[in-house]
């Protein structure tokens, strides 16, 4: 079979859960959350990730994640035992009489959990997902990735936060950039400078108009992760391409407000399918890579303490 | 056996070629099998493989380092594959829960928060007020001081009068187990609170407003009972520790400070519930009838206070206003008990000259 095809085809992606089936899930899940004492919950979570994973689909075939309860229970504890750590460095300079280098180290260390975290989040969820039986992967390296965050924190600090924009997009490369799906490789082209003046016009535009320019700012900001981000092979690419209006957004967001508000919270699986809903109706894929000629090129990774850092750094937006 | 074949698609873990195949369902052996396209024959037990109704259609998994797939379409097929699962206790229990059904879950939901709102209202408070007993005395008096100091210069203390009223209370045994220190404020507020280190502050526009000695000892006793209770702490515990338990179950923790400051900020605003207050009236009156002063007094207050109709709400009044209830209290107890009073001549003079 030929990998690249003559002409350029869509991609259909779809996401195709149902808001009752994935309540059914988070209630069944916190039922037994408040049973177990918080126990339960990685598996809890690689049950609500399982679900929104099988349920979104590409030219008709769902994507898998393989994570489970248990792999994430580890990673849970190597995770407490990292903090532990810290906590304890903290505690033995403190004890020495040593408090600034204490706050120093302590700080220092802090800092280099979150690209430990990132990275290992990274390969963990990459390497646990798949679509026909392919798996992603992740291909960062980490000494290199905690170097380079290193770097971009020391400019972000010293410009007083100006360099986050450069310092947001940088990683967003390194780390898209890094994906592979099967023998496919994902690139993502963000630019610091553009996504500054992005930034700043919604910014701007927000206040003057009361709020109501975030909903186009949103927009744009969705645009910029979608346009950006393309996948290659050889000769074959697939492009992505967002057809969200500020209206959409405006729709989607006061909706879900409404939602929230009106169901005492109750019908947040209800917003959350409706999220994905619209990211997927949104989001066209197009190109001449031929899907039926992926192989398999990425290894197994089962080690989730990055998953569980990231989860108690509150990382998910990094994703 | 036309009911136990279908046609379905394969993966085999290495490419993403679809393949079809003819699956069947061999219920004596409890397997499936399938030819691959390369000619190998496959069987599966049915207990080793993993399961997934979707949208697109029911997935099978099967292996752990290399997965293999198939995705089956034929409705009539996957009722038959889930009929022989269910008939042989392969479906697992969490799959049970969630298969209840929504109107289920709703009521599990339902529970849950019943559940939540039960321990927030009655089993935190309760928790809190007996971990109350554990924080040291002195911890008291250093919330009581940071609260004193942060409004201290906003009060013009009258220390005249502040005298008289320290030299009022002498006379009186207000049961206390800390030391009491009496403030009186120029202020035409009608207003009296207590700080948990033993500070009562008193405005003068609440003294203005009482007739008798007896008043102004029942509004001392009332006061005083908060500071024996240690209201003020068993309050910050129960605010602390509801805020707590909520930003647990909201998984958020960053507004734990932020309660902290905010209760020493606002000492005087710090409404007691109306069951601190009203065993701060409790013990007010017991107070009263040790001292044989007249209890009458702190029902007349209380009368007066209310029929005066004050827009600004004393705060020993604040949240839990003269209602009737508070005054029948009083009067019942009046009523229910043998009471000796006697004349205070002393106090009745240091009241005169508070008065002036
Ligand atoms: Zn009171």
């Amino acid at each position: 079979m030929e990998k690249s095809l003559e002409k350029r085809v869509e991609y259909a992606l779809n996401y195709n859960g149902k808001g009752s089936d994935y309540f059914g899930i988070i209630i069944v899940n916190w039922l037994l959350t408040v049973v177990t004492l918080g126990i339960y919950y990685p598996w809890a979570k690689a049950k609500q990730l399982q679900y929104i994973y099988n349920s979104t689909s590409l030219n008709d075939d769902s994507f898998e994640f393989h994570g489970t309860g248990k792999e994430m229970f580890k990673g849970f504890l190597k995770a407490i035992l990292i903090f532990l750590v810290l906590y304890g460095v903290l505690g033995l300079f403190i004890y020495l009489k040593m408090p600034i280098t204490a706050l120093l180290l302590f700080y220092v260390l802090l800092i280099a959990i979150f690209p430990i975290a990132i990275h290992g989040s990274y390969r963990y969820r990459m390497s646990r997902s798949s679509w026909r039986g392919i798996r992603f992967g992740y291909r960062g390296d980490r000494k290199e990735f905690t170097l380079l965050f290193f770097k971009w924190i020391f400019f972000t600090i010293i410009t007083l936060g100006i360099y986050g924009p450069w310092m947001a997009m940088n990683m967003r490369n390194y780390l898209l950039g890094n994906v592979r799906f099967g023998d496919v490789e994902f690139e993502y082209d963000g630019d610091g400078t553009d996504y500054f003046a992005l930034n700043i016009k919604g910014y701007l535009l927000t206040i003057v108009t009361l709020g109501i320019y975030g909903f186009w700012w949103q927009k744009d900001l969705f645009e910029y992760y979608v346009n950006n981000l393309s996948l290659t092979r050889e000769d074959g690419k697939i492009r992505f391409n967002s057809t969200a209006t500020g209206g959409d957004f405006f729709k989607l967001i006061t909706l879900n407000l409404l939602i929230l508000i009106f169901t005492l919270g109750l019908g947040y699986a209800w917003v959350v399918t409706r999220t994905l809903k619209f990211v997927f109706e949104h989001v066209e894929a197009e190109g001449n890579i031929n899907l039926d000629t992926l192989t398999q090129t990425e290894e197994n990774y089962k080690d989730a303490t990055g998953e569980d850092l990231s989860d108690f750094l509150n990382l998910d937006s990094v994703m | 056996m036309m009911n136990n074949k279908t046609t379905a698609v394969f993966y085999d873990g290495n490419s993403s070629v679809p393949q079809q195949i003819e699956l069947s369902l061999n219920k004596l052996n409890a397997t499936l099998e399938f030819q691959m396209s390369d000619g190998t024959h496959c069987k599966w037990l049915v207990k080793d493989v993993f399961f997934d109704k979707r949208a697109t259609g029911l997935h099978l998994k099967y292996g752990s380092e290399v997965i293999q797939h198939i995705k089956i379409k034929d409705d009539h097929f996957i009722n038959t594959i889930h009929h022989f699962r269910r008939e042989n206790g392969h479906i697992s229990w969490y799959q049970k829960l969630l298969d209840l059904g929504f109107a289920a879950h709703f009521g599990i939901a339902l529970a849950i928060l019943g559940i939540i709102g039960l321990c927030y209202v009655y089993v935190i408070p309760w928790a809190a007020e007996q971990s109350v007993n554990l924080i040291p005395e002195e911890y008291d008096n250093k919330l009581g001081n940071s609260a004193w100091a942060g409004n201290e210069y906003f009060m013009n203390v009258d220390s005249k009068k502040t005298k008289l009223l320290n030299d009022f209370a002498k006379q009186l045994n207000l049961k206390n187990t800390k030391n009491l220190k009496f403030i009186v404020v120029k202020s035409d507020e009608i207003n009296a609170f207590a700080l948990p280190d033993g500070r009562i502050v008193v405005f003068t526009g609440i003294l203005e407003e009482m007739k008798n000695y007896n008043e102004l000892v029942g509004l001392l006793g009332h006061e005083a009972s908060h500071v024996n209770n240690r209201h003020s702490m068993k309050m910050l515990c129960r605010s602390l520790s509801g805020y707590l338990f909520i930003s647990v179950i909201l998984g958020d923790a960053n507004g734990i400070m932020a309660t902290i400051g905010d209760n020493i900020n606002s000492f005087q605003s710090l409404s007691f519930s109306r069951e601190f207050e009203r065993q701060a009236d409790a013990d007010g009156f017991k107070i009263l009838l040790a001292n044989k002063v007249n209890p009458q007094g702190m029902s007349n207050l209380f009368k007066r206070l209310k029929q005066n109709n004050f827009v600004s709400i004393p705060e020993f009044l604040s949240s839990h206003p003269v209602t009737e209830n508070r005054i029948e209290y009083i009067d019942k107890m009046v009523k229910n008990q043998k009471i000796t009073t006697i004349n205070h001549p002393q106090l009745e003079s240091l009241f005169a000259k508070l008065k002036q």
